[in-house]
């Protein structure tokens, strides 16, 4: 017999659900956690995977979160800005996670994935991979040799984050966010121009 | 391309793409730009390198990223399991003006009468805290204390036979341990510091991975989960189960893990003698 992890954490969930789940809805803060995780989680695993982690640990980083979510709810503590909270929370575990493994897979520090190696070639049809291949090969050097922090609010960013929330979750100011955004933005138009 | 004193700088259209300068800044850089066309310019190459670079970012990930059914149910259901602190009622939309004054005195008159019966249970519970949290509250570890760690070995490593089921861990570390689950005086006699992976089973020596778990004085005891742990082992090294399952299924919910691996709903008889 093997069991799958996709298979197990079903089956895990059915067998740990309780009868009475199926005849009680669960309760209101159950749901909106869960309403959240549907609307974010893709949004924390493109941003969790941006650190070079394997995508198992950023599945459960993920779960994490929302768990965590689910205390800071269920304690009366502040309902403002969760989606910043969200990915704070998120970017420190991944913060944690890839010491973590870092020192665990190469005590030198290079078993990871490094950032520009992150992303996967969805394999385009020839027309989209001659005319932008190289545009998007330049991009991810660009992006892969920018400052960690620089990396950080371009992939904020790109997950749709304000300024003000870019800089609570990194914590740094509006300006330095502006800052790093304008200088990263300013390399990668340089590299497309080429 | 840089701009000089004459122009806006990116910084400045940043601020004022996600409105976040001041009224009066954010109308001088609108009037600058409504009259100048390379700041114009420059702000659709800004936005235009961010939209490109969006695209690309989530285009490469998105393909890595599986499918949601699975960790949504385990979320769901790692949810249902959490312990539940007390309910928090959502706080209903502001109203101006008071109730009545009836309702006013009502609610002091219950207020007064439920501080009464809170004061009487606290001061009888009091006393027993401590024995309180031994009858349960450490069966499963907080999620957020001891999601559990692994370090990195192979199926062959962990059937090798060179890790024990669980290694002692220091004096130091148990206080850690005690410390971080809010009973720094904890005895080491009441509780067992468990590994919540089992280093057979890959787990590491790290305080994210231990737990103060009650020893006799619940149904879900240590000696429960040395059965399951010797369970799990002997199916990774059967090649019955794959060693990441094993690993995520006693570290999410091991009461859970033991149910489904021994089949019951309660711990069997030679787990508690």
């Amino acid at each position: 017999m093997s069991i799958t992890t996709a298979e197990s954490a079903i089956a895990f969930a059915r067998e740990i659900a309780p009868a009475e789940r199926t005849s009680h809805r669960p309760p209101p803060l159950e749901l909106e956690v869960v309403d959240l995780f549907d609307r974010l989680r893709v949004r924390l695993l493109r941003y969790v995977l941006g650190f070079g982690l394997p995508v198992q640990d950023a599945e459960e980083i993920v779960q994490e979160v929302f768990l965590s979510l689910f205390q800071h709810l269920q304690q009366g503590k502040s309902r403002e800005n969760l989606t910043g909270w969200i990915f704070r929370v998120a970017h420190n575990l991944a913060l944690k996670r890839r010491t973590f493994l870092s020192s665990a897979l190469n005590p030198d520090g290079g078993g990871l994935a490094q950032e520009a190696d992150v992303y996967v070639d969805p394999a385009p049809n020839p027309e989209d991979q001659l005319a932008s291949h190289q545009t998007q090969r330049r991009l991810l050097a660009v992006f892969g040799a920018l400052p960690e922090q620089d990396r950080r609010c371009l992939a904020l960013r790109a997950e749709g984050l304000r300024y003000r929330e870019i800089g609570q979750i990194l914590g740094i100011s509006l300006g330095a966010v502006s800052l790093s955004l304008s200088r990263s933005l300013r390399r990668l138009t340089h590299a497309a121009e080429r | 391309m840089d701009f000089d004193d004459a122009h806006i700088s990116d910084e400045e259209l940043l601020l004022a793409i996600d409105g976040e300068l001041p009224d009066d800044e954010a109308a001088e850089v609108d009037t600058h730009v409504t009259a100048c066309a390379a700041c114009r310019a420059r702000r659709e190459e800004i936005e235009g390198a961010i939209a490109v670079y969006q695209r690309i970012h989530r285009r490469n990930l998105n393909v890595r990223i599986p499918s949601a059914a699975g960790p949504r149910a385990l979320l769901q259901a790692r949810l249902a399991e959490m312990p539940r602190l007390y309910e928090v009622p959502r706080r209903p939309p502001h109203r101006p003006g008071l109730p009545p004054l009836w309702l006013q005195v009502a609610a002091v008159a219950l207020i007064a009468a439920l501080a009464t019966v809170a004061a009487g249970r606290w001061a009888a519970s009091h006393r027993t805290r401590v024995g309180r949290q031994d009858a349960g509250a450490f069966s499963v570890p907080n999620a957020s204390l001891t999601p559990g760690a692994t370090i990195l070995a192979s199926r062959s490593e962990v059937c090798s036979g060179s890790n024990p089921n669980n290694r002692a861990v220091p004096a130091s570390l148990q206080r850690k341990v005690f410390e971080e689950y809010g009973i720094p005086g904890a005895k080491a006699v009441a509780y067992e510091v468990d590994y919540l992976i089992t280093p057979a089973l890959g787990g590491a020596d790290d305080i994210h991975n231990l737990w103060p778990q009650s020893y006799s004085q619940t149904v879900w005891n240590a000696r429960v989960k040395d059965a399951l742990e010797d369970r799990l082992h002997e199916l990774v090294c059967e090649g019955r189960l794959d060693l990441a399952t094993a690993q995520r299924d006693i570290s999410v919910n091991w009461i859970a893990a033991y149910k489904k691996y021994f089949q019951t709903d309660r711990p069997l008889e030679t787990a508690n003698p």
